[in-house]
């Protein structure tokens, strides 16, 4: 089915004339001009230099230069603020009080499990791959006020956030998706409809490895039984009792 | 599945396994493999089903939150777990500056419990705890501790606890007595410094006698 614009230009082009000679030209960029020696042309003779001096005769200073006295890129001390920074994660932060407030507004199911695709459905997040995003922080502000029992899926938390999200009654896992299964994750359904089968989903890297297989972290690779030893232990250090996740509404849970 | 009409057989009756579509079989084909990564192979001892809270939490558990505590005979050793629910936790405003959240926010935290009644802590640590810190325990018998730490409730909560613990390690404690030498020495050493700081005294005194000017000089 055409859309209007597709139509519209289909009626021109029908309008149109014969295509020859007269009426086509080379696309912008395609064509170079050519180095004019010599006097001929608008670049000829000083070749836009300009009558004597330092500026003809190439011989200027170096830009910053501040005639003598040393120069503010050189006066000021050198720190690896941005060292490593292209190969370095990122994280997109969403805080317990957007969560509770996207579920409190309705735009995220919390009889769901909750992942990366909730969080971008709701418009909570925009996850662009090629910025080495890896996934969501859950961050802390908004804890002592988060109510919702959530089954939750994010990339990086705090001991804080699983306290808080575990009081409620919810669940929290720590998954790590890497970038392509990740892009896919954020967009699935646009995904199916290319009709490519789905890629394998990787392990973690070296340095992440210990992370998602750490109970206190409740990676998604760590062992469950220790994971529950961690549960009763953050309820003792945080003073609350552990809700009982039998009872309350039936969720699939994601391990 | 029931009622379905079985192609082969042309009779109404309930759609066996042998007569399962492609799709069904695929799906009850991918739905059993497992890789070897998965949780089953990686920790075979281990429940997966996080609703279905530990069987048997192992004794020391909870010890992993207390600091270790030396010479305290088996009997009276405190299990490291504190019943939530037994003590009076309650919120109020903290002070300091802080603006509008410092005046809204509830993040101060008073936790208070009898401690006669705290059946839950053995009775040495009890006895202990009514001798040693008797400035933290009010006329009703309530050991109270507070804390306003942070600018978080929970984390404040995670703070009394904390203490809490403190407490209960710190009691426990028997302070080492100093042996007969060190008692010795401790005493040649302060004789030493009193020495020491007389002498300088008197210098200090002559100094300011030569000073002095007598009218006839």
């Amino acid at each position: 089915m055409g859309s209007m614009g597709n139509r519209k230009a289909l009626e021109m082009v029908r309008s149109m004339p014969r295509v020859s000679f007269v009426n086509i030209r080379d696309n912008p960029g395609s064509k170079k001009q050519k180095k004019i020696r010599g006097q001929g042309g608008s670049r000829g003779g000083e070749s836009g230099r300009g009558r004597s001096g330092k500026s003809k005769r190439d011989t200027r200073p170096p830009i910053g230069y501040e005639g003598g006295t040393t120069p503010f890129y050189l006066r000021i001390p050198m720190f690896p603020f941005y060292k490593n920074f292209a190969t370095r994660r990122q994280y997109i932060p969403v805080s317990l009080e957007k969560l509770q407030h996207l579920i409190d507004m309705g735009r995220i199911d919390p009889e769901e499990p909750i992942d990366v695709t909730s969080f971008v459905h709701a418009g909570a997040v925009r996850i662009n791959v090629f910025d080495r995003v890896y996934g969501i922080h859950l961050t802390d502000e908004g804890a002592d006020k988060f109510v919702a029992p959530v089954n939750l899926e994010v990339q990086w938390t705090s001991e804080l956030s699983i306290a808080a999200v575990e009081r409620s009654g919810g669940t929290i896992s720590l998954g790590y998706y890497d970038p392509q299964s990740l892009d896919i994750l954020s967009h699935p359904l646009q995904f199916f409809r290319r009709g490519q089968p789905i890629p394998k989903r990787l392990l973690p890297p070296k340095d992440l490895v210990d992370m998602y297989t750490d109970p206190s972290k409740r990676g998604y690779l760590s062992d469950p039984n220790q994971i529950k030893e961690n549960r009763l232990l953050l309820a003792q250090k945080f003073g609350y009792e552990l809700p009982d996740l039998t009872k309350g509404s039936r969720r699939a849970l994601h391990r | 599945m029931f009622g379905r009409v079985c192609l082969l057989c042309s009779l109404s009756r309930p759609v066996v396994s042998a007569h399962l579509s492609r799709t069904h079989q695929l799906r009850a084909l991918y739905s059993s493999y497992e890789s070897q990564y998965s949780l089953n192979k990686l920790y075979p001892g281990s429940d997966q089903d996080v609703t279905k809270p530990l069987d048997k939490p192992s004794k020391e558990l909870f010890l992993r939150l207390q600091d270790d505590i030396e010479e305290v005979s088996e009997t009276e050793k405190f299990s490291g777990f504190i019943p939530i629910d037994k003590l009076n936790v309650k919120f109020s405003k903290s002070g300091g500056p802080g603006g509008q959240n410092v005046n809204k926010v509830e993040s101060k935290v008073d936790l208070r419990f009898h401690l006669e009644s705290a059946e839950w802590l053995p009775a040495s640590i009890r006895a202990q705890i009514q001798e040693k810190k008797q400035t933290n325990i009010n006329a009703k018998g309530e050991l109270v501790i507070t804390s306003q730490k942070t600018r978080s409730q929970m984390r404040n909560v995670q703070d009394c606890l904390q203490k809490l613990r403190d407490i209960i390690a710190e009691v426990q404690r028997t302070p080492k007595e100093p042996d007969e030498n060190s008692a010795a020495v401790w005493r040649m050493r302060q004789e030493k410094s009193t020495r020491e700081r007389l002498k300088q005294k008197t210098i200090h005194s002559r100094t300011k006698t030569d000073r002095q000017v007598y009218a006839d000089e």
